[in-house]
C-alpha cells in the first residue's frame, strides 16, 4: 500500500529514509558482489525486478469483489531472497512513482521500509519457519505471501499513525483508525495474494529448470 | 503478437506517463532545470507551512506541466486522480478521533485535514511534473552522475527495458486467457492470473538469457555504455526556476 506523495511531514519522510538506508545499502553491497562474480546476473536481476514491477501492475480480483493489485513481495522474497528484494523493491517503487504516478518521492523511504523491507523479510521468515515446522509447501507459501502483505499494511498504518496521532487517544488510537479503514481493502487483498502465490508457485515448480539461476540470486547456491 | 502491432495504442497501455515523458515539449530541456524545479518545489511544499506555500507550488507546477511542457490535460488528470482515494481516506482518519465516548470529530481536525490535502496535492503536482516531462532513463543517468553505483544504474536501465517487454507479454497472455473464458468469475480469474504469473517468470528469465547471449556474441565484458543526449543548461531557464522557488519560499514564510 503506497503512501502518496506529500502525505508525510518532512521529518517523518527523512526518518524513514534513514531507517531504510542500511537495508538497501546492504542489499546493494550484496548485489555488487553477485554482479562482480557473474556479470550476467545483471540481466537476471533486471528480469526479476521487471517481473515484480509488471506483477504489481496486474489487476487481481479481491475477495470482496473489488479489484486490486498484487504486491509480489511474497513471491519475490521466497524466490529471490529478502536482501536482493530490498534493492529490486526500491527500484520498483521508484519506477512506480515515475511511470505510474503511484506512491511518491518524499514518501519513497517509508514505502521502501514497509514494502521492500518489512514485507519481504516477514514473508521469507514465515516461509522458512513454516517449512521447518513441516507445513506443506502450499500452506507455507500461502502464509508467507498473505502475512507478508498483512505485515506491510500494519507497517503502513503505524507509519501514518506516527505522523498523525489521534488527538484524544494518541498513537494507539491512530493505528486502530488507519488500520481499521485500510483493513477493508487490505485483508481481502492479503488472502487473494496468498491464494494467487500458491497457484503461481505450483505452476512454477512444474518447470524448475532454471532453479539454480534463481538460487544464485537468493544466495542459496554457490 | 499481432495485436501489439495494431494501431499502436497498446504500446501506451503499460504507462501513458512514459509516453507523455517522451513526447512533451520540454523533453529536451536540460535535466538539471527540470529536476531543480520539481525537487526544489517538492521540498518547499513539504517543508513550509501549507498555506499559502502549497497552493502556490501547485499552481506553479500545474502551469509548468500543462502550459509549459504541454502535457495532455487528460493524462495529467488521470494521474492526479489516482492518489485521491488514498487522500480521502487519509483525510477522513485525521478528521475523526477515537475518544472515551467512541468516534467523534477531532478539534482542529478539519484544519489539519485541509493542510494535509493542500500539501499532498502540491507534492503530487511536483511528482507529476517530473514523471510527465522527464523519461525515467534520463533520471537514472542523472542519478548515475550523482554517484549511484554503476551496477545499480545498469540493472535499473535494463529493468526499464524489460518492464515494457514483459508488460506487453502479460497483456497478450491476459487477452488470450480472457478470450478462453479465463475471466468468467473471480475464482477463475485468480487461477488465470496465477498461471499467467507462473508463465511470465520463466519468460522473463528467458529474455534475460537471450540478451546475455546476444551481448556475449558482441564481446560484452560487463560494462554497459550507452549514448545519451545531454542538453546544455539554459542559464535564463535555471535563473527563472530559482527565482520562482525563492519567491515561493519568501512568500510562504512571510505570509504563513
Amino acid at each position: 500500500m503506497h503512501i502518496m506523495e506529500g502525505y508525510l511531514p518532512a521529518e517523518h519522510a527523512a526518518g524513514w529514509f534513514a531507517l531504510s538506508a542500511p537495508f538497501v545499502v546492504a542489499g546493494v553491497i550484496r548485489l555488487k558482489r553477485i554482479v562482480a562474480e557473474r556479470p550476467h546476473a545483471k540481466m537476471t536481476l533486471a528480469a526479476a525486478g521487471a517481473f515484480t514491477m509488471v506483477l504489481s501492475a496486474l489487476k487481481m480480483p479481491s475477495v470482496t469483489g473489488s479489484c486490486s493489485h498484487p504486491t509480489g513481495t511474497g513471491l519475490g522474497a521466497v524466490v529471490f531472497g529478502p536482501s536482493v528484494m530490498a534493492v529490486l523493491g526500491t527500484i520498483v517503487l521508484l519506477f512506480q512513482a515515475l511511470l505510474l504516478a503511484h506512491g511518491g518521492l518524499t514518501t519513497l523511504g517509508a514505502n521502501v521500509f514497509s514494502m521492500a523491507i518489512v514485507g519481504p523479510w516477514v514473508s521469507w521468515c514465515i516461509w522458512r519457519v513454516a517449512g521447518k515446522l513441516g507445513a506443506s509447501i502450499a500452506v507455507s507459501v500461502f502464509l508467507a505471501a498473505a502475512l507478508g502483505d498483512v505485515a506491510t499494511y500494519v507497517t503502513t498504518s503505524v507509519q501514518l499513525a506516527l505522523a498523525y496521532p489521534d488527538p484524544a487517544s494518541g498513537f494507539i488510537g491512530a493505528v486502530l483508525k488507519f488500520g481499521g479503514i485500510f483493513a477493508i481493502t487490505q485483508i481481502p487483498l492479503a488472502i487473494a495474494e496468498g491464494l494467487l502465490t500458491v497457484v503461481a508457485m505450483n505452476a512454477l515448480s512444474g518447470r524448475a529448470g532454471k532453479a539454480d539461476e534463481v538460487g544464485i540470486l537468493s544466495g542459496e547456491v554457490k | 503478437m499481432v495485436m501489439s502491432s495494431v494501431g499502436g495504442t497498446r504500446a501506451g497501455t503499460m504507462s501513458p506517463v512514459d509516453r507523455a515523458a517522451h513526447l512533451n515539449r520540454w523533453r529536451h530541456r536540460s535535466l538539471t532545470e527540470k529536476a531543480v524545479l520539481a525537487l526544489g518545489m517538492l521540498a518547499l511544499a513539504i517543508a513550509l507551512p501549507p498555506f499559502p506555500a502549497a497552493p502556490m507550488v501547485a499552481v506553479a507546477m500545474m502551469t509548468a506541466a500543462l502550459a509549459g511542457a504541454r502535457v495532455p490535460v487528460m493524462v495529467w488528470l488521470a494521474c492526479a486522480a489516482g492518489p485521491l482515494g488514498f487522500l480521502l481516506v487519509g483525510a477522513l482518519s485525521v478528521i475523526v478521533r477515537i475518544g472515551p465516548g467512541g468516534l467523534g470529530l477531532a478539534p482542529d481536525g478539519l484544519m489539519l485535514a485541509a493542510c494535509l490535502m493542500a500539501r499532498s496535492m502540491a507534492g503530487v503536482t511536483c511528482l507529476l511534473f517530473l514523471a510527465l516531462t522527464t523519461p525515467t532513463t534520463d533520471l537514472i543517468a542523472g542519478m548515475r552522475r550523482l554517484g549511484l553505483p554503476v551496477e545499480i544504474a545498469d540493472i535499473a536501465l535494463l529493468m526499464y527495458r524489460f518492464v515494457f517487454l514483459l508488460g506487453d507479454t502479460a497483456l497478450a497472455m491476459d487477452a488470450a486467457q480472457g478470450a478462453r473464458l479465463g475471466h468468467r468469475d473471480s475464482r477463475r480469474r485468480l487461477r488465470s492470473l496465477g498461471i499467467l504469473i507462473a508463465n511470465l517468470l520463466p519468460r522473463a528469465f528467458e529474455r534475460a538469457r537471450r540478451m546475455e547471449i546476444g551481448l556475449a556474441a558482441r564481446g560484452w565484458n560487463g560494462e554497459m555504455r550507452v549514448l545519451s543526449r545531454r542538453t546544455a543548461i539554459s542559464v535564463p531557464g535555471l535563473a527563472l526556476v530559482l527565482a520562482a522557488e525563492a519567491a515561493v519560499a519568501v512568500i510562504g514564510v512571510l505570509a504563513s
